[in-house]
């Protein structure tokens, strides 16, 4: 009887919190949106299960060794936690508290301490600490994503570039939206976090993904999980905008074809962005870097092989990778808060003021060049969201006029919105990190 | 909490600020390698190169007709 009771006691169904009940539910929720309503789902997917593998009670997936020591709870352990971490007290909260508090050796010791104890990180956090926590995951990511970009129609045009710039207005409004809501005390948000909240708005997985890993990594799963289901509702959140701010007869204006752009440009522009970087940017050189590596690798032609590996087989094992360790982050306790639902809110209120910012300077710029040269549509593709945005441009110019694509037009201020987040990332970080 | 707004107000001008210079810089840049480019580093013509092979073929299509329709006896009568 007594083997049985103890049986019963490490079940899950025992140990369950009405917290990780509602996690699973959550994720169950993403990835029934992933599957049924295909919203992104080759992230929504790794995402929502491994948010269910973070919440099973007990096994402590997304815990470190010292979190599962903590938890289990055993006296001797505690107390060696707690002298190792320098606290009086070993209540598993007040030792949990210092652990986060330490410093980086105070850190490692606890976490030998946890060892010697014979607790283990989880294999959660273990993913989250070689992909995220390294920063490699975003990185290679990004990497993949130069060398699937086309630099052709945005060297063709190189003035599409504004409307890239533009569309980061909704990353800088949202900073301002999320710290005035923390000065009237609704929420409680740091510079830090208003900064990683506001990335939501370059349209950009990646980069939200890297600058929050950096700035505010408690609040990186709610910030992902907007991030990429934003992504995915571009088609619903941005025509809208578009067809409120602009008339029917700037929609119908037909854009003349894009001049051919030369392999040698192609090559030269990567080079050329990676200079600029270099010289008035640093903080942006680990993202650019590896975005221009990418798209030397496609243009330069001599590589195809790793450039085929970049675009298709590496991008698609850091993306599992990348998918689960951001589910590692939905574990209840630091996802079940009120933050969550305003980072969900100024997320959509982000793109939503991006997706304005590159119409209103894309109808600004087709004024000045005498008001019929550019389609005002193409400025929504500035939120990077590659090609989400661009298809979106060229559908609503096809319900206005029927022989207007826009597609390759968009495609320019699409891959600038790249360029433009990626820049914001780096002024974020340089400036608050 | 003023602090924290008037923050939040820098980190956007200058922010904005450094992504519209940024991309200004860039806009020239790219300008002026593209004009560099097409003056300094034509693409090899290829056209050119196309074209005299169309009035070549032209002035065989006698002769290709020929060897066509003999394939097509031969392949017939197999």
């Amino acid at each position: 009887m007594e083997k049985v009771l103890e049986l019963w006691h490490a079940s899950g169904l025992y140990n369950i919190t009405g917290g990780q009940v509602t996690m699973i539910l959550v994720c169950l929720v993403l990835l029934y949106l992933a599957i049924n309503k295909k919203f992104e789902p080759l992230l929504l997917v790794p995402i929502g299960f491994g948010g269910i593998l973070a919440n099973i009670p007990e096994a402590g997936l997304a815990f470190s060794a010292v979190e599962n020591a903590v938890h289990f709870a055993k006296p001797e352990v505690l107390q060696s936690l707690a002298s190792t971490l320098g606290t009086a007290s070993t209540e598993p909260y007040e030792v949990l508290t210092a652990y986060n508090e330490s410093n980086a050796s105070a850190h490692h010791a606890a976490s030998l301490v946890a060892a010697d104890a014979g607790y283990s990180n989880g294999m959660m956090y273990n993913f989250y600490s070689v992909v995220i926590g390294s920063m490699i995951g975003p990185l290679l990511i990004f990497m993949g994503v130069g060398a699937m970009t086309d630099f052709g129609p945005l060297l063709a045009n190189p003035k599409t570039l504004f409307l890239g710039a533009a569309a980061q207005f909704g990353i800088f409004a949202t900073v301002l939206g999320a710290v005035g809501l923390s000065a009237m005390g609704i929420m409680d948000f740091s510079i830090q976090d208003a900064a990683a909240i506001g990335i939501i708005g370059g349209a950009d997985g990646p980069t939200a993904i890297y600058v929050a890993s950096m700035l505010a990594p408690q609040l990186l799963g709610a910030i992902a999980v907007a991030a990429y289901s934003y992504m995915a509702l571009v088609p619903l959140i941005q025509p809208p905008i578009m067809r409120l701010l602009t008339t029917e007869a700037e929609r119908k204006i037909s854009m003349h074809q894009l001049r051919h752009v030369s392999k040698t440009e192609k090559i030269f522009f990567p080079i050329i962005l990676l200079i600029l970087v270099a010289m008035l940017l640093p903080d942006a050189a680990p993202l650019l870097g590896m975005f221009c590596f990418g798209n030397l690798m496609r243009e330069c032609g001599v590589v195809d092989r790793l450039s085929d590996t970049a675009q298709n087989a590496l991008i698609n094992i850091v993306t599992i990778f990348l998918g689960l360790s951001v589910g590692s982050k939905l574990s209840a306790d630091k996802f079940l808060d009120l933050n969550t639902l305003g980072i969900l809110l100024l997320g959509i209120v982000a793109f939503g003021i991006g997706t304005a910012a590159g119409v209103l300077m894309a109808k600004l710029m087709n004024k000045m060049q005498g008001g019929n040269s550019i389609n005002p549509l193409i400025g929504s593709a500035g939120v990077s969201a590659v090609p989400m945005a661009a298809r979106v441009s060229n559908k609503l110019g096809l319900e206005a006029n029927p022989q207007n694509f826009l597609l390759m037009h968009a495609m320019g201020p699409n891959v600038a919105g790249v360029i433009g987040s990626a820049v914001a990332a780096g002024v974020m970080i340089k400036f608050v990190g | 909490m003023e602090n924290l707004v008037s923050e939040g107000l820098s980190l956007m001008g200058f922010g904005m600020g450094f992504v519209f210079v940024f991309l200004t810089l860039l806009v020239f840049a790219t300008s002026l390698m593209s004009k560099f480019v097409t003056k300094f580093l034509p693409e090899p013509v290829v056209l050119p190169k196309v074209k005299p092979a169309t009035p070549v073929s032209g002035h065989n299509n006698d002769e290709l007709l020929a060897v066509l329709s003999a394939a097509v006896h031969h392949n017939r009568s197999k």
